[in-house]
């Protein structure tokens, strides 16, 4: 998380939780911290929602407890869309960071940052998974709901998951964090400069390993285009575009009722008030013109800059953006599945 | 509490202390008045020496009209107001629905008699059947702030949550300059315009006085031709073109467009919503195989121009 490393104001720790060999090694890493036993989660999530911003509360405390549902569940993508069959461990849920277009401030009901413990059951489900997927390539990572590596400091679950996927011949694991973007100085709070991202990614290849950039959201501002062409300039002249897995585009997108939240968190935002309309899935996104405009223009940096052969794809856009920008459609979301992983081997992204 | 006979010169109206219902039709309860008389007693209580009304606002305001001179009332004796005002919630709780409006005014009077904000959450949200979270506690109590003209209108012309929250946005004055903007419209209508002036006045950086202000508004409710709804409408058409201006341009290619190619009124051409999807959708309707084969020449007529192809160039 860029020079300082997350620690919450205060632990709660969910009783059954509190024997599990992840609580004890959060603990062991958080050091001197104000801890509460939790007795009753529903009670406890339920008080915490009455705050006047329980969002924003909720990125300052860490709750331990056990995933209850399925760890393991498809990208949920958006209807009339090309999905890409993504697969999404949902190991921790929200993040420190304060992004005003965050859609996890809608979607999560539960305002704390929350912790999984039950690691065993993670491993049956990703056995049983895997073992139903053995023939076919499976794309799957963290970070769908919360980033992979915000709090990684204080689990260490990184780690755990790249030991668990590296003998997994036919798995594509990613872990997400923070993206690329220059308009983290105004609208994503907390969140590392570009320089800090690029670098960090560097590391990650002098590890040998593949790196993926989702440039999503990409947002429309004024001076945008010249910002964008140069996050692009920057990051092709440092990572080696061989190494680079893909690169994903998306647009600033969200269901009309996040609007509303981001109004009464972000008085002072105006990337809600661009041209947008609401599409075919219910979500409000830019009118498609300026869509196009935004996203030919970063293809065309990509291109320029030497990332000519980089898998690049949409994420949630229908077949005419594809069609007008990258120049093909695939065939449904098996089609970019074999697309986005044919460029592998045994790799770990 | 001890039922009395009171005058009703002895109940002091100007004390609204208690009160959370305003605008209401007297008509049917006058009615009722007249043939079977005042059957359940409002509630007052003594401050400062006054009898001052409780609950039963709407009774008691019919009676007067009826010129009836004296009504039989519960006293209330309880100094306290929270309690007092409890006596009187719970009276109407259990009788009748509360409007928007009158949910506000009983959250704020909660507030002003000193409950606790967690208790009102907790408690009296629900009674109310507003979901338990503070912003809509806040929400509510800005409601309850607005203007008395303002609150009429919302009650007469029964505005949504939604399009309240949005008017909280606006300062008193702006919510003046809407006022006759959204009496003459529906809801979706108001909507739309609370919406789009606020939003290019925070895309502009400037006050949304400026926008409502601006000689091209101005020049439209100028225009002594036209009704207040025509004038709602042209200027929510106005206000629409200036917060989606790509969009509006393209659509307005697009009708000229159509325009330029005469096309026939009979047959409808449309783009998809929003121009999101490469298609277009034509319409028509036809009682014989004379009508259908003369609409479908039409088409390949219109097809054939070079114009049509300008059409694919909107997408």
């Amino acid at each position: 998380m860029g020079k300082t490393e997350f620690l919450p104001r205060r632990v709660y720790i969910e009783k059954k939780s509190l024997h599990r060999a992840l609580t004890k090694r959060i603990l062991k890493n958080i050091g001197r911290i104000p801890l509460e036993i939790v007795e009753d989660s529903q009670d406890f999530l339920e008080e915490r929602k009455i705050s006047r911003d329980s969002v924003k509360h909720g990125k300052k405390d860490l709750f331990i407890t056990s995933q209850k549902g399925e760890f393991v569940k498809p990208c949920p993508c958006t209807p009339h869309t090309i999905g890409c069959n993504y697969y999404i461990i949902n190991l921790d849920l929200n993040c420190p960071l304060n992004c005003t277009y965050c859609i996890l401030q809608h979607y999560l009901s539960d305002p704390v940052i929350t912790v999984h413990t039950n690691l065993d059951d993670l491993w049956t489900q990703l056995d049983v998974f895997l073992d139903r997927n053995k023939d076919r390539w499976i794309r799957i990572g963290t970070g769908e709901l919360g980033d992979s590596l915000l709090i990684d400091h204080l689990t260490g679950n990184s780690k755990e998951l790249i030991s668990y996927f590296k003998n997994k011949h036919n798995v594509i694991f990613e872990l997400k964090t923070k993206t690329v973007n220059k308009i983290a100085e105004s609208e994503e709070g907390g969140s590392p400069a570009i320089e800090e991202r690029i670098n960090a990614a560097n590391r990650v290849v002098d590890k040998g390993f593949r790196v993926g950039f989702h440039f999503d959201p990409l947002i429309l501002y004024p001076g945008c285009e010249k910002d964008y062409n140069d996050v692009v300039e920057n990051l092709l002249e440092h990572i080696d575009p061989a190494r680079i897995a893909w690169i994903s585009l998306g647009s600033l997108r969200f269901p009309p009722s996040l609007k509303e939240i981001i109004q009464e968190r972000f008085p002072e935002t105006k990337i809600i008030y661009s041209e947008m309309i609401k599409g075919k899935d219910g979500k409000l996104r830019y009118f498609k013109p300026l869509r196009l405009e935004l996203y030919k223009n970063v293809v065309r940096a990509i291109k320029e800059k030497g990332g000519r052969r980089v898998p690049l794809y949409f994420c949630m856009e229908g077949k005419s953006i594809w069609r007008e920008v990258l120049g093909w459609v695939p065939r449904g979301k098996e089609g970019l599945e074999a697309y986005l992983s044919s460029p592998f081997g045994k790799s770990v992204v | 509490m001890k039922k009395e006979q009171l005058t009703l010169k002895e109940i002091s109206l100007k004390d609204e202390r208690f009160r959370t219902s305003y605008h209401f039709s007297l008509q049917k309860l006058k009615l009722s008045l007249e043939e079977i008389g005042l059957l359940n007693a409002p509630l007052v209580t003594l401050r400062d020496n006054r009898f001052i009304l409780v609950s039963g606002w709407k009774r008691v305001l019919a009676c007067l009209e009826l010129s009836f001179t004296a009504i039989p009332v519960y006293v209330i004796e309880e100094e306290n107001d929270l309690k007092t005002f409890l006596m009187a919630l719970y009276e109407n709780l259990a009788s009748r629905e509360f409007r928007l409006m009158e949910k506000a005014e009983v959250l704020a009077r909660l507030k002003k008699f000193g409950e606790d904000e967690k208790r009102i959450i907790r408690h009296y949200l629900p009674l109310l059947d507003i979901p338990q979270t503070l912003s809509l506690l806040d929400a509510y109590l800005a409601f309850s702030r607005f203007e008395p003209e303002m609150k009429r209108a919302i009650h007469e012309k029964n505005m949504p949550f939604s399009s309240l929250k949005l008017l909280t946005g606006f300062t008193p004055q702006e919510q003046r300059l809407l006022l006759p903007l959204l009496l003459p419209l529906g809801q979706n209508k108001q909507k739309e315009i609370l919406e789009d002036s606020l939003e290019i006045a925070k895309r502009n950086n400037m006050p949304a006085k400026n926008i409502l202000l601006s000689n091209e508004i101005k020049a439209v409710q100028a225009n002594e031709t036209l009704t207040p709804l025509q004038k709602a409408d042209k200027i929510r058409a106005l206000l629409r073109e200036k917060r989606y201006p790509v969009f509006s341009s393209w659509k307005g290619s697009f009708d000229s467009l159509l325009k330029k190619m005469k096309w026939p009124r009979e047959i409808t051409v449309n783009p998809s919503p929003f121009f999101e999807e490469d298609s277009f959708t034509v319409i028509f309707s036809f009682e014989n195989q004379e009508q259908f084969k003369t609409h479908l020449l039409k088409l390949k007529e219109l097809s054939s121009r070079a114009e049509f192809l300008e059409i694919f160039k909107l997408r």
